[in-house]
C-alpha cells in the first residue's frame, strides 16, 4: 500500500499552522505559564522560610524587660525593634506581622519569680507570617523554660523534676508540605500542555477545513480517508509532543535554579526523571490530538470546535484537582486509564519513586489503542456525506 | 469519457436525483443545464464519488467506478460547488499540495504549475497568501489545483458563478484549451449564455431528471422556440406540467 499522502498532509498542516498566530500563542503560553507559576510559588515559599530565620521582633515596653531583650538579641538572626503604639491595631491593619507587648510590672514580677506578663499579638489567617510567628513563639517558650530551669537549680532542685514530659517534636515543616502541593500540580501542567499544544491543528484541520469549504476539494484527491486523518493527526501529535516536552524542560530548568534545599523537599527532576517523564507522557501526546480530531469532526466551525475543546481541558484538570482532596493516587488500576495513569506515574517519578515498567507499558498500550480507535472513528465521520457536505 | 446511467439519490423524503443518465464523450464540452435545485450538483457529486448513489452506475473511461471514489478521482479533475482555499497558503502552495496528493512527480509538478499559472493569469499572485484574494482569484486557484494532475475528465460545477468579466474569460479560455486537447469536460450552470457560448452538447435537468439533450439548435427545434432561453423555459415547464 502507498502511504505517501500521510507526510504530505502532515507537512502542509504544520506549515499552515506555523503561520497562524492563534496556533503559536497557545503553544508558547501553555509551555511557559505552568513552569513560571510553579517557580513563582516555590520561590515564595522558600523566601518565607528564609525570612523566618531572620526576624525583627517588634516589642512594646523594651525598657521593662532588658533581660528578655538581651536574651532575644543573642539568638541568631533576631533583632528587637521598637513596637507600634497600638499593637492590636497594627497587627489588624497589617503594618506589623506580630507584636510582643511587655507589661510595666514585668521587672518586678520577674524579680519575685512570679509569672511575668508578655502578650503576643498575631493574626493566624496571615499565611505568609505563620513561620515567623512560630519562631517567636518557640523563642519565648525557650526563654521560659531556660529561666525556669535556672530558678530550680538556684533552689537546689533538679530541673528534671519540673519536666513531666520529654517532648521530642518531629517537625514536618509546613513549608515542605506546601512545596509538595506545588510539586503535585507539575503533572497537571504537563498533561494540560499535551492537550493544548496540538489543539489548534486538530481543530483547524478538521472543523476549520469544513468551515472554509476546503474539505470537499481535499477529499477529491485519490487519497484514502484514513491517510487524510492520520496525516492531520501526525501534525497535531507533533505539536502536542513539542509543547509537552518544552513544558517539561522549562520546569526542570526552573527547578534547578530554585533554592529547593531551603524547603527540604525530596523532589528531583534530573536527566533520568526527564526521560522517564517523556516516556510516560508521550502516549498522552498521541491520544489527546486523536480525541480532539474526532470531536472537532462533529463541529461545523472552528468556534464550535473550540467550545468542545474547552470542555475537554476542563475534564483534564479534574484528576489534578481531585488529588489534592483525595490523596489516593497511584493505584494499579489507574495505569491503563489515560490521564489518570499518566498522572499517577508522573507523581511517582517526581517523588523519586521508580515507576513500574508494567504500569508504564500498560498505559502506553492503552493510550495507543485509544488513539487508533479515535482515528478510526474520525475516518468514519469524514466519509459521511452529512459531514462532507453539511455546513 | 463519463457515462452516468440511471442515477438515483434521496435525502429522506426528498428524491433529489430520480434517474439521471448522460454520456459525456472526450473532446466535447457537455453542459448540465437546469434551474437551482434541479439535481445538477448532486449528480456531479455522485460522479466524483463523494456521494454514494442509491442506485445506478458510473463509468469513467470505460471503467466502472461506482463505489470506488479513489479510482475515479485519479482520472478526474473537479472544481466543486465548495472550493474553499487555505487563507495562509499561497497560490503556488495550493497547487503544489494538490499535485503532491495526486502523486505528480516533483519535476513534472513544477513545470505543470508554471503552465497553469500562465494560462490562468495567476503569476502576479503566485506567492501571495489566499487570505485576501477576490472571488475571481480564488476560483482561478481552485481551478488550477483541480487540473494540476492533467486529468482526462474535468467536472466544473458552476465555475463562472459570480465571476467578473476577466475571470470568466480566463475560465472559458481554459475550457476551450481542454477541449482542444481532446479532454472530456462537463460543465454545470444555470446561466443560459454560459452554456450556449461554451457547450457542444446540452443536457437539461429539471426535478432530478433529464428532460432533454442535444445541441443548442436541436433543443430549440425540439421545443419549437426561437431562442435557447425560451426553449429551456418550455422544456423545464413541460416537465412540470407532466409531473
Amino acid at each position: 500500500m502507498n502511504f505517501s499522502a500521510i507526510p504530505i498532509i502532515a507537512r502542509k498542516e504544520l506549515m499552515d499552522s506555523s503561520r497562524d498566530r492563534r496556533a503559536l500563542y497557545p503553544l508558547v503560553m501553555s509551555s511557559l505559564f505552568g513552569p513560571l507559576l510553579i517557580g513563582f510559588m516555590l520561590n515564595q515559599i522558600a523566601g518565607q522560610e528564609r525570612g523566618a530565620h531572620e526576624i525583627k521582633v517588634a516589642m512594646v515596653g523594651r525598657e521593662y524587660a532588658p533581660i528578655l531583650v538581651n536574651w532575644l538579641q543573642q539568638q541568631p538572626g533576631v533583632e528587637v525593634i521598637a513596637g507600634p503604639a497600638d499593637a492590636e491595631a497594627a497587627v489588624k491593619d497589617r503594618t506589623a506581622e506580630f507584636v510582643v507587648v511587655v507589661d510595666k510590672d514585668f521587672a518586678e514580677k520577674f524579680r519575685d519569680s512570679r509569672p511575668a506578663p508578655v502578650h503576643l499579638y498575631s493574626d493566624s489567617t496571615r499565611l505568609n507570617a505563620r513561620s515567623k510567628i512560630r519562631r517567636i513563639r518557640s523563642l519565648l517558650n525557650r526563654f521560659n523554660s531556660e529561666i525556669g530551669a535556672m530558678r530550680l537549680i538556684a533552689r537546689g532542685v533538679s530541673p528534671s523534676v519540673a519536666t513531666s514530659l520529654k517532648l521530642d517534636e518531629v517537625e514536618v515543616s509546613n513549608a515542605q508540605q506546601r512545596a509538595a502541593t506545588v510539586f503535585n500540580i507539575i503533572p497537571m501542567f504537563l498533561i494540560l500542555a499535551a492537550f493544548s499544544a496540538g489543539m489548534q491543528i486538530a481543530t483547524d484541520s478538521t472543523a476549520g477545513e469544513r468551515e472554509r469549504g476546503s474539505l470537499e476539494p481535499l477529499l477529491l484527491n485519490p487519497v484514502p480517508r484514513w491517510q487524510v486523518v492520520t496525516g492531520k493527526w501526525m501534525a497535531a501529535a507533533l505539536a502536542s509532543m513539542v509543547g509537552m516536552m518544552a513544558t517539561l524542560l522549562i520546569t526542570a530548568y526552573m527547578l534547578s535554579r530554585l533554592p529547593l534545599e531551603d524547603l527540604g523537599v525530596r523532589y528531583h527532576l534530573g536527566q533520568t526523571e526527564i526521560l522517564l517523564m517523556i516516556l510516560t507522557l508521550a502516549p498522552l501526546a498521541l491520544v489527546a490530538p486523536a480525541l480532539q480530531i474526532y470531536l472537532a469532526c462533529f463541529a461545523k466551525s472552528f468556534k464550535e470546535a473550540q467550545s468542545y475543546m474547552a470542555f475537554l481541558v476542563l475534564a483534564v484538570t479534574i484528576p489534578g484537582v481531585l488529588s489534592t482532596f483525595y490523596p489516593v493516587m497511584n493505584q494499579p488500576w489507574m495505569h491503563p486509564i489515560p490521564i489518570l495513569g499518566q498522572y499517577a506515574t508522573a507523581s511517582d517519578i517526581l517523588g523519586g519513586k521508580m515507576p513500574s515498567a508494567l504500569g508504564m507499558a500498560l498505559a502506553a498500550v492503552a493510550a495507543l489503542a485509544l488513539a487508533g480507535l479515535f482515528l478510526a472513528l474520525a475516518t468514519k465521520l469524514l466519509s459521511a456525506e452529512k459531514i462532507i457536505f453539511g455546513r | 469519457m463519463i457515462q452516468a446511467s440511471d442515477l438515483h439519490k434521496s435525502f429522506g423524503p426528498v428524491h433529489a436525483v430520480n434517474g439521471v443518465s448522460f454520456t459525456a464523450p472526450d473532446g466535447v464540452v457537455t453542459g448540465l443545464l437546469g434551474p437551482n435545485g434541479a439535481g445538477k450538483t448532486t449528480s456531479l457529486r455522485m460522479v466524483y464519488g463523494l456521494m454514494k448513489p442509491d442506485s445506478g452506475t458510473i463509468r469513467i473511461d470505460n471503467r466502472d467506478v461506482t463505489g470506488d471514489p479513489v479510482a475515479a478521482q485519479k482520472h478526474l479533475g473537479v472544481l466543486s460547488d465548495m472550493s474553499g482555499l487555505y487563507p495562509r497558503l499561497t497560490s503556488r502552495e495550493h497547487i503544489r499540495y494538490f499535485g503532491q496528493l495526486q502523486g505528480v512527480p516533483a519535476a513534472e509538478l513544477e513545470k505543470r504549475m508554471e503552465q497553469l499559472m500562465e494560462i490562468l493569469d495567476l503569476k502576479s499572485i503566485a506567492d501571495r497568501r489566499a487570505g485576501g484574494f477576490s472571488h475571481g482569484e480564488r476560483t482561478k486557484v481552485a481551478l488550477a489545483r483541480a487540473l494540476v494532475h492533467n486529468p482526462q475528465n474535468i467536472l466544473l460545477d458552476e465555475p463562472t458563478n459570480g465571476l467578473d468579466v476577466m475571470s470568466t474569460r480566463a475560465v472559458r479560455e481554459v475550457i476551450r484549451h481542454l477541449k482542444a486537447e481532446n479532454r472530456c469536460v462537463v460543465f454545470s450552470s444555470h446561466v443560459m449564455q454560459e452554456v450556449s457560448a461554451l457547450c457542444d452538447r446540452i443536457v437539461v435537468i429539471a426535478r432530478g431528471q433529464v428532460v432533454a439533450e442535444g445541441t443548442a439548435d436541436e433543443l430549440i427545434a425540439l421545443a419549437g422556440k426561437s431562442t435557447l432561453e425560451d426553449a429551456f423555459v418550455a422544456l423545464v415547464g413541460l416537465q412540470g406540467e407532466a409531473a
